[in-house]
């Protein structure tokens, strides 16, 4: 006996037969295949640094998208989740006598429960009331999270932070022959393991929206009103994207702090990095999920290297002071940016080609 | 059939009312609690202090609240506009200092330059939320994820232009000389300026209700409130109340922050970032869009903070959380929002 599908079952097998066919898989293998080549194409530390930053802040920014392009809610603590994973690691390895494996898989376990048990305490208290609520307790709660990093000083050192070292093969050092002129050391195993952390993790908010539930939140954001009327309790899916895209944050602030072995409140915890957040997730386009590595990769570029050209700019004219202070205050040109991405490019890159994709069929 | 329905009805009144009473009641007598890890002489003394920074908080949440409530905006930048006003405040106080009038000088003279301090301060919070409201938030209304977005990016541009002017580092201000000091009252230890900060509080929310209440213009505010699409039928302009009462909520926020620079004797770029969650806090307590409410949240914010701080001092902020949540949990809407 067989069944004729329905429409969802139908769009669904049309997309697994040509899953591994498409043109954006084979796009999806060479931005893999190039970022594992990459320390060695160009070896360079500022180099291998962006592109470790990028794939970090591409997932945080695809699991934030996963919320504001795909269900509508604007969640504030998002950089807090992110700080949260960020600390766990670095204190347990900062407190541990001899940091070992186990501690790291221990500070990714214990930042996903307290990332999970926070973000359901603020879902339960927000929004059953309103969207906009959940956007004033996150802000509030995030600056909250701030503050306390930087009184606690017995716990977190303050605004000193901590800098800490990685256990074993994430600290050996090699002084034997090159490779392509790269140095095989801890670094490196750090970026491998950045790199496929992220891939999976990428990987997983893919699925995640591909699935069943990701349509259901598609469609909340379309009209939560009619999404009720065919029945779907709304707020329950609304807490399972919250969750699931704040433990990914926790996940990914604890790759962060392993890049960088420091961590302070202000690097992790500030909402400068909200801001940032916000802004890539603009210019890549709300609602796609890759347009997370377009605005990553955007603002991480032009953040490494915009100083030093309006520096370079400002060197012109050394004796005006206003030129100079201009050329120092290279984020009034970020904010400038995300206040015009907003008011007239608010589809994002990948957003506004689609559209054009779209237009001419 | 008919006079009993209503008897049941009239029952259901009485006993909701008395609900809400007891809660207001439930809600006074907390604040007694304090007594009972403090003697009388310290609880007085905090609750100078706490009433104080009730009052400070009060000017940055009413203006967020008012904002809200009318123009249906959450406007995100009244941080920047705070740090703005509390940087041209002291700008003036700095300006006034080599006259003698400030830290040195008569007590007529302590006035005159504190009100012209405010003055400055909230003529330039009014003319930055003039033409934020004018050029960007115009073009987003009806939409609060856009709205928020876009005054994210403002007081992100805002505090980069503080920067270029006055700075990144931390500024000293000055303390106007007839305010400085403290007494001790029947053992109660009060500082000057925190009573000049409950009286400039209580002046405003005097103002602000007669405004409100009495004037034409707070009229067509209130009736904005409930219906800006009937108002706008009526025949108002009422894009052009909305940007006044931006500007006003800027120019409130700019006049707290001139205060609070006074008060902790500094100013840095980003203070308005930590007053902005008092301020987000009292008006999710209070209820968005009432005046009265955020009066009364603010009250309740600043007591509890103090009250709080004495016994553990980082955990003063989490309190504030708890009482949200509580309230939350009870009222929903918060303590005067409507259903």
């Amino acid at each position: 006996m067989t069944q004729t599908p329905t429409l969802v079952e139908k769009d669904r097998m049309d997309e697994r037969a040509k899953r591994f066919k498409s043109p954006t898989f084979n796009l999806q293998l060479a931005v893999i295949f190039i970022l594992a080549v990459a320390p060695f194409i160009i070896p360079s530390f500022t180099f291998m640094d962006v592109m470790a930053k990028i794939m970090i802040f591409a997932v945080v920014v695809a699991s934030f998208d996963l919320l504001l392009g795909y269900t509508g809610i604007l969640n504030f603590a998002h950089g807090m989740f992110f700080g949260v994973g960020a600390y766990s690691v670095a204190l347990i390895l900062y407190y541990s006598k001899s940091p070992g494996w186990h501690h790291i898989l221990l500070a990714a376990v214990i930042s996903l429960v307290i990332s999970i048990v926070l973000s359901l305490v603020i879902s339960f208290f927000s929004l059953r009331v309103k969207a906009i609520f959940f956007a004033m307790l996150t802000l509030a709660l995030a600056e909250f999270a701030h503050i306390l990093a930087v009184q606690w000083t017995s716990l977190t050192g303050g605004e000193d932070g901590i800098s800490f070292v990685l256990p074993g093969i994430f600290n050996f050092s090699w002084s034997g022959p090159t490779f392509f002129g790269t140095q095989m050391n801890g670094r490196l195993m750090v970026y491998y393991l950045i790199l496929v952390c992220a891939v999976f993790l990428f990987a997983g908010l893919v699925r995640f929206v591909r699935s069943p539930l990701g349509r259901v939140l598609k469609s909340i954001r379309e009209n939560e009103q009619r999404t009720v009327a065919l029945g779907f309790k709304t707020f329950g899916y609304q807490i399972y994207a919250i969750v699931f895209s704040a433990a990914i944050s926790s996940l990914s602030g604890i790759l962060f702090a392993m890049w960088i072995c420091y961590v302070n409140p202000d690097s992790v915890f500030h909402t400068a990095i909200m801001v940032n957040i916000l802004l890539m997730v603009l210019i890549g386009g709300m609602g796609t999920l890759y347009g997370a590595m377009i605005g990553a990769a955007f603002l991480i570029v032009t953040e490494t290297w915009l100083p030093s050209i309006l520096k370079a700019g400002a060197s012109f004219a050394p004796d005006v002071a206003i030129i100079q202070n201009l050329s120092d205050r290279w984020q009034l040109y970020f904010g400038i940016l995300f206040v015009l991405v907003v008011m007239f490019f608010p589809k994002g890159v990948i957003g506004t080609i689609r559209a054009m994709l779209g237009q001419k069929k | 059939m008919n006079t009993s329905s209503t008897l049941a009805l009239k029952n259901e009144t009485k006993t909701v009312n008395f609900k809400k009473y007891l809660l207001r009641g439930c809600i006074a007598g907390l604040f007694l609690l304090p007594l009972v890890w403090m003697d009388l002489q310290t609880y007085l003394t905090l609750m100078v202090a706490g009433l104080s920074l009730g009052m400070l908080i009060f000017l940055i949440a009413s203006g967020l609240t008012l904002i809200f409530g009318l123009m249906d905006v959450l406007n995100l930048a009244h941080a920047a506009f705070f740090a703005f006003g509390a940087y041209a405040g002291y700008s003036i106080l700095n300006l006034l200092n080599p006259l003698g009038w400030v830290e040195t000088g008569s007590f007529l003279q302590s006035i005159i330059s504190l009100g012209l301090a405010l003055l400055v301060a909230a003529l330039v919070g009014g003319i930055l939320g003039f033409i934020t409201e004018k050029l960007v938030i115009k073009k987003v209304y009806g939409d609060h994820l856009m709205q928020i977005l876009v005054t994210v990016g403002v007081s992100f541009v805002i505090v980069e232009i503080l920067k270029i002017i006055w700075g990144v580092n931390d500024e000293v201000v000055p303390m106007p000389m007839g305010f400085s000091g403290s007494s001790i009252v029947f053992g109660v230890f009060i500082e000057h300026f925190r009573v000049v900060a409950i009286v400039i509080g209580l002046m405003v929310y005097a103002g602000l209700q007669l405004i409100l209440k009495k004037t034409k213009i707070g009229i067509i505010v209130r009736a904005g409130v409930e219906n800006q699409e009937i108002v706008q039928a009526t025949g108002y302009n009422i894009s052009l109340i909305f940007t006044l009462i931006f500007a006003a909520g800027a120019a409130l926020a700019a006049v707290g922050g001139t205060m609070m620079g006074i008060f902790n004797q500094a100013v840095d770029p980003y203070m308005g970032d930590q007053f902005l969650i008092f301020a987000l806090i009292v008006v999710i307590i209070g209820g968005m869009g009432s005046v009265t409410g955020s009066f009364v949240g603010a009250i309740i914010v600043g007591l509890a903070f103090n009250y709080f701080a004495y016994l553990a001092p980082k955990l003063a902020l989490g309190v504030n959380f708890m009482i949200m949540a509580i309230i939350l949990l009870i009222r929903p809407k918060g303590l005067f929002g409507k259903d």
